[in-house]
């Protein structure tokens, strides 16, 4: 059986001797981590700690030296977002570090992209995602865009305070057929409607489709404006954008 | 340049899916208990601002969230 002194990296054994306390979890935890390169826990360590930038060139020196890609998602990012999904669990850390092991992740995932690319492998989707004109509060729609990431959507996040015209751009550009719009406001949600009403008057209303979320929003409202649908939290909105995309495809063929 | 197999790749896709699904379940529990812009050094990662919001001690640091999280915190937030 392994131990926790045969993984190599100070930071990871340190992480799972400090943080990971059921058996089972630590027992798997430490036996993953023991069988792992180095090379391969230090972007571990690095996901773990939040360090998008240390992800991110270490990916490129280990594809460069002919790691394989999914032995950099299986050792390097998915073995530490399960340490990442530990500490969350028992309060050890919260929503905004596990935003920021989430981009370090994306830091990784983006050189392997390309060779998903080549390898004939598309994202489910583009979704455009954005917080509406007015409002600030962007959590929920980060929590949304994690989940559509790692499920398969490539996603082009317009961050905060997004106009209808940025909306209307960022679709035309990336050719998106799905797109997000988040507003935690009642009084920025009738920005949702003006959006929708840009791409009616563009007439590119029915290119894309479209999502919406947020605390004051309901199916009601959203049914009202004449989105094409609505989710609650960020699990609705991937089964929401599934479901989109599916309906998309039918309609296309 | 190597090829990913779809399948091998979609696999880890679900494993990713599995463990991000538990951290969506627990972050909606924990939006009932404390706000969710307070990172684990209970400093404020809002781009907002809040009555909860004090200011840091060294300047340019996050504001420190003075909330305790007994009420709803999302009154205090700006609007």
């Amino acid at each position: 059986m392994a131990s926790i002194n045969d993984i190599s990296n100070e930071f990871v054994r340190n992480e799972i001797d400090e943080y990971i306390k059921e058996p089972d979890e630590r027992e798997g935890l430490i036996a993953t981590y023991a069988a792992i390169s180095s090379r391969m826990q230090s972007i571990g360590a690095a996901l773990v700690d939040g360090q998008n930038k240390t992800v991110d060139a270490l990916t490129v020196e280990a594809l460069a030296d002919g790691v394989p890609a999914l032995e950099i998602m299986d050792d390097g990012l998915i073995a530490a977002m399960r340490i990442v999904g530990i500490k969350f669990r028992e309060n050890f850390i919260y929503v905004p570090e596990v935003l920021s092991c989430a981009r370090a992740m994306k830091a990784g995932m983006a050189h392997i992209e390309p060779i998903l690319s080549a390898s004939g492998i598309k994202p489910l989707a583009k979704v455009v995602m954005g917080t509406v004109k007015g409002d600030l509060h962007d959590i929920g729609k980060n929590l949304c865009i994690m989940m559509l990431r790692g499920t398969g959507f490539e996603v082009i996040d317009l961050g905060v305070d997004t106009s209808a015209d940025e909306f209307l751009a960022a679709v035309e550009e990336h050719e998106a057929r799905l797109m997000g719009m988040s507003a935690l406001l009642t009084t920025t949600m009738p920005n949702m409607a003006v959006t929708i009403e840009a791409f009616i008057d563009e007439g590119i209303r029915d290119d894309v489709k479209i999502m919406v979320g947020g605390a004051p929003v309901s199916q009601e409202f959203a049914d009202d404006m004449g989105a094409d649908g609505y989710g609650k939290d960020a699990m609705e909105c991937v089964a929401l954008a599934k479901r989109l995309v599916k309906e998309d495809a039918a309609q296309e063929g | 340049m190597e090829k990913i197999d779809k399948h091998e790749y979609q696999k880890r896709l679900d494993r990713i899916s599995e463990i991000f699904s538990g951290m969506m379940q627990r972050a909606d529990e924990l939006a009932t208990q404390r706000c969710l812009y307070k990172n684990r050094f209970d400093q404020c990662t809002a781009k907002f601002g809040c009555r909860n919001q004090s200011k840091p001690a060294v300047e340019g640091d996050l504001f420190h969230c003075v909330g305790d999280d007994k009420l709803d915190y999302r009154s205090a937030w700006d609007t």
